[in-house]
């Protein structure tokens, strides 16, 4: 079930592939796949290419994949193991989304963070109070770790 | 709960009140059918779910599943449901709950014979294969099947969500039931089981009893959750917090003193008060008096202020080669030193008291042995329910003073209370109570010292003065310990005002007995059913005065009728039935 499922959302992304993300397995093994994202040119993060990691669990899609952030972000919902905050990816995940789904979720939430239900605590209190502040460090950031 | 209620309840308090001394045993049990708590076992749990699933079905017109969905989602408080419903309308109270009902909406496979596609397998799948949701989503069998059972072990049975993102409806169990049982019967019958036990699990007026190992039944208060109950299966616990009856500690004192006293940490303040490490061995040294140098078994002398190794030379004031200033050490010490000390006076005396029970416990047989020896003589008068009745008295006096000496820990201690009181209404109070407490005290006393007499070689008409002395006593603790507790519960606990402490109210009779649940066919018939039991109840009353009791008295005044958070009213409505009472009690009867 979970393989032929996988299988489908693969031949998909190949077929139809959103314009700011693409992904694929990483070897042979098709529960282990890498993405990249485009950071959103309205973004602080544009210009950079993160990568991601996604394994997807055994009762895939009736539980969610586990992403991961490769590329270090500053970012109020990601923290600096790439972890990332999202509610699809826990309790709010629906069989009846597709890593394509995820994928641009994570995209909306590059350009738009949550601060009220932040992962690191310290980046949503510049984010919210010194927001100038925030895009400074998130560019310097990609620069430094997305770019090349 | 109406107003006549609430008098012919309080009438009722006053009668048995009277009778107090010569109560007994078998009484007591017959109280327990009119009290509102029940026992609820496997058996009674399907019934007992049914009556409140079937309130919300009739009240709302909706399908089981769905009072149930709804139910479930509000606790199984149906006036909370019902307050919802008032105030948010059905339809969002539906929606919050996870209730869709789509209006006969045709599945889209009844329609066509078309493979449709499932979005979750991505997969064709012919139309007889698919199930359509009351939301109207549709996905193959399998995928269903597979999503329910994956919930399912997960513990989520209770609320079983649509598969499609963004769907808040809760899945209807007949389609759960009926699909993972083609696959997987045993998990079927776990999440029918889950769906049972929600009854229990979900609901603040039941508890499980906490017997070990687990009779399986669950207890059910309809009144005030500040109450002390005894399951069928003999456990006696608090109802709030399901510990062993602990008032009047309150919850948190209670949880707080069974922590203190199975903590070993008592034993390693005082280590920290008394001993200090050996610089050489690390043993614990206790000083026994002397200068502040002192020397371990091993031969290391060292300085007890700090505890660092030193030379032998000294004085009084010093130490050859030392010199140091860590006295703030010493005020720890000294602090922990009291704390400790007062720990153990209360302690010992709750500890006590427990001991004395267990050793009264003992006494039952043997007064039972005597009162058959003296049954069997040819005195006028045969009645020796006032030797039982006061050993009952003597037994549930022993626990109220037992538990009074945690409760004074805290109450007049540091841990809790600190900021609600002056150092000075602290002492205040702490007088106050522990001349109730002493009084109480020396009245047990008395009663078990009476309770010991070796009446089987008395002459009648020493028994007689004996019976007087016993049942005078039997009502001056009673009355004792009632005061103790709205001492407690009014002067107290009510005045504070950073912390909320409630205790279960006292019972005389002891800890109420939860009686079985009866089961009924169906709703009305339960109404019809609670109504003839009332009648009962009157007609009793009418007749054999004895046979009433208190213990469904404090009902109509704990059912909501005042708001929790604010006990007082509860408390004055519980004196009031009493106070008229005690001039008569102190007759011989």
């Amino acid at each position: 079930m979970a393989s032929k499922r996988i299988q489908k959302e693969l031949q998909d992304l190949q077929r139809d592939p959103p314009t700011s993300c693409s992904a694929g397995p990483v070897g042979e093994d098709l529960f282990h796949w890498q993405a990249t994202i485009m950071g959103p040119s309205d973004s602080p993060y544009s210009g950079g290419v993160f990568f991601v990691m996604i394994h997807f669990p055994p009762d895939y899609p009736f539980k969610p994949p586990k992403v991961n952030f490769q590329t270090r972000v500053y970012h109020p919902n990601i923290n600096s193991n790439g972890s990332i905050c999202l509610d699809i990816l826990k309790e709010q995940w629906s069989p009846a989304l597709t890593i394509s789904k995820v994928l641009l979720s994570i995209c909306s939430l590059l350009t738009d963070p949550n601060p009220d239900d932040p992962l690191v605590p310290e980046i949503a209190h510049i984010y919210k109070n010194q927001r100038s502040r925030y895009e400074e460090t998130a560019r310097a950031w990609t620069q430094k770790y997305a770019m090349g | 709960m109406d107003d006549e209620e609430y008098l012919s309840s309080a009438e009722e308090e006053e009668d048995c009140e009277a009778l107090d001394g010569i109560e007994s045993e078998d009484q007591r049990c017959t109280s327990t059918s009119l009290s509102s708590t029940k026992v609820i076992t496997r058996e009674s749990l399907l019934a007992a779910q049914q009556e409140d699933l079937r309130k919300v079905m009739d009240l709302l017109t909706v399908r089981e599943q769905h009072a149930r969905t709804l139910l479930i989602y509000h606790r199984w408080d149906i006036d909370r449901l019902l307050a919802a419903f008032v105030e948010k309308g059905k339809e969002r109270l539906f929606s919050e709950a996870g209730v869709t009902i789509v209006e006969c909406r045709n599945s889209p496979s009844s329609w066509s014979s078309s493979p449709v596609m499932c979005q979750i397998c991505m997969e064709e799948v012919q139309p007889n294969l698919v199930t359509t949701m009351d939301c109207g989503h549709c996905f193959c069998n399998d995928c269903w099947t597979e999503h329910f059972i994956i919930k399912i072990n997960d513990g989520q049975s209770k609320r079983v969500r649509c598969m499609a993102h963004k769907c808040n409806a809760i899945c209807d169990e007949d389609v759960v039931r009926k699909l993972v049982g083609r696959k997987h019967p045993d998990i079927a019958d776990r999440f029918e089981r889950f769906l049972l036990e929600s009854y229990i699990e979900d609901n603040k007026k039941v508890k499980w009893c906490p017997s070990v190992p687990h009779c399986g039944n669950a207890i059910r208060v309809d009144g005030d959750a500040y109450c002390e109950v005894e399951c069928t299966c003999g456990k006696q616990f608090c109802f709030n917090c399901s510990l062993e009856a602990h008032s009047p500690c309150s919850c948190r004192m209670w949880d707080l003193w069974v922590k203190k006293c199975e903590d070993e940490s008592e034993t390693v303040n005082w280590m920290s008060a008394n001993t200090k490490p050996c610089p050489k061995c690390h043993k614990p040294v206790e000083k026994n008096g002397g200068c502040n140098l002192v020397s371990c078994l091993c031969g290391q002398p060292f300085c007890w202020l700090c505890g660092g190794a030193t030379g032998r030379e000294h004085t009084w004031s010093s130490i050859a080669g030392h010199s140091c200033g860590r006295y703030k050490e010493e005020d720890k010490a000294k602090r922990a030193e009291t704390d400790l000390y007062r720990y153990m006076h209360y302690y010992n005396r709750f500890k006590g008291h427990m001991d004395s029970l267990k050793l009264e416990t003992k006494l039952r047989a043997s007064i039972q042995e005597k009162v058959s020896i003296v049954e069997s003589m040819n005195f006028a008068n045969k009645d020796y329910s006032w030797v039982i009745n006061g050993l009952y008295r003597l037994f549930r006096s022993r626990r109220v003073l037992s538990y009074s000496y945690p409760f004074a820990f805290y109450m007049f201690g540091d841990d809790l209370f600190n900021d609600d009181m002056t150092e000075k209404t602290r002492e205040m109070k702490k007088n106050l109570f522990e001349d109730q407490q002493q009084q109480l005290e020396s009245h047990v006393e008395k009663l078990s010292g009476l309770l010991e007499e070796k009446f089987d070689e008395f002459t009648e008409e020493k028994i007689m003065e004996l019976r007087m002395h016993v049942i005078n006593f039997s009502v001056t603790v009673d009355r004792l310990c009632f005061k103790m507790y709205e001492c407690i519960e009014n002067d107290l606990l009510a005045p504070l005002q950073h912390a909320i402490h409630n205790i279960a109210p006292y019972k005389s009779k002891g800890i109420e007995k939860a009686s079985e649940l009866p089961i009924f066919q169906d709703t009305s018939a339960s109404l019809k059913s609670t109504k003839t039991h009332r009648t009962d109840r009157s007609l009793l009353q009418a007749s054999t005065t004895n046979e009433k009791r208190e213990s469904d008295s404090s009902q109509p005044s704990s059912s909501g009728q005042f708001p929790a958070s604010s006990p007082s009213p509860r408390k004055r409505a519980r004196k009031d039935g009493r106070r008229d009472t005690l001039i008569d009690l102190n007759l011989p009867a």
